[in-house]
């Protein structure tokens, strides 16, 4: 019952970020002030002890911004896995989709994400 | 390792699943290829990133909790019944004198209205009632006499004169 519940939500949520626009990319005119000192300082002090309030919610948006660039499959992989801690197998059981499938998405959505933020550190230097 | 690339570990696994062999290729590599140490970087970064919104996520959900309402609900009436007593102390201190003033004067208007012309009437009508009960009678007889007694009562006077 359980997992039959968590499936039906899953796809409902896959859904509705499919019809939601997905930006194809993302530039550093898109980014604000705040969001643009936040990938300066942060860059800077990697390791760093952990950026106050404020920092951290320019911090949520920015990753927003970088998220929206992903495919809906790929964004939740990512999410599920890097963010949230899931494994592999516990996104399969979620999602219905096959292990290697579940791999696949969250590759790519790091090489994505990690080509977004490459970029946008690129032109900042 | 040196000669490969280590984009294909940053991107198999979280930077957090990397073992530490991973990371010390991975920390050789970069100290040599300029390419893959911003690559590095953009990795650290966008788990950051990730930590971040999941945190915040999670603070979100905390603050879903139905107890949260409940919470915030009761420490705003608190506020408002401390505010409503206070704004109505306030409203005492500053028409307060006025009130009182008011309210004797209204006390003192209707003792003067209802009770000392009470007191005048009373003693009026004592005064008055002998003589309007007196007259009231004396009327009221003369009414209720019909005309056969009043002949009667004449010609009874006449004779007897």
């Amino acid at each position: 019952m359980e997992g039959w519940l968590t499936r039906i939500a899953t796809n409902t949520c896959l859904n509705m970020l499919r019809s939601a626009k997905r930006r194809p990319e993302l530039v550093t005119s898109d980014l604000t002030e705040d969001e643009t000192a936040w990938l300066e300082q942060v860059s800077n002090s990697i390791g760093a002890p952990a950026p106050d309030a404020e920092q951290r919610v320019i911090g949520v948006d920015l990753a927003d911004k970088v998220l929206e660039t992903l495919n809906p499959e790929d964004r939740l992989a990512l999410t599920m896995i890097d963010g949230e801690g899931a494994s592999v197998n516990e996104v399969a059981e979620v999602t219905g989709w096959s292990e290697s499938k579940v791999k696949v998405r969250a590759f790519r959505a790091r090489k994505k994400a990690r080509e977004v933020l490459k970029q946008l550190l690129g032109r900042r230097q | 390792m040196d000669k490969n690339h280590i984009t294909k570990i940053l991107d198999d696994k979280p930077l957090t699943a990397l073992s530490e062999s991973e990371l010390a290729a991975v920390r050789v590599h970069i100290a040599g290829c300029n390419d893959c140490a911003r690559n590095f970087e953009a990795a650290q970064l966008s788990g950051l990133l990730l930590k971040e919104r999941t945190s915040e996520a999670a603070q979100s959900a905390r603050n879903a909790n139905p107890f949260f309402q409940t919470r915030v609900l009761a420490a705003w009436r608190e506020q408002q019944a401390t505010a409503g007593a206070w704004s109505l102390r306030r409203l005492w201190n500053t028409t307060g004198t006025l009130i009182s003033s008011m309210v004797a004067t209204t006390a003192v208007l209707a003792a003067l209205a209802f009770v000392i012309p009470a007191e005048e009437s009373a003693a009026q009508t004592a005064a008055l009632v002998p003589s309007s009960a007196e007259s009231v009678m004396l009327d009221q007889g003369e009414e209720e006499m019909t005309n056969e007694q009043a002949l009667s009562a004449i010609y009874y006077d006449e004779e007897a004169r």
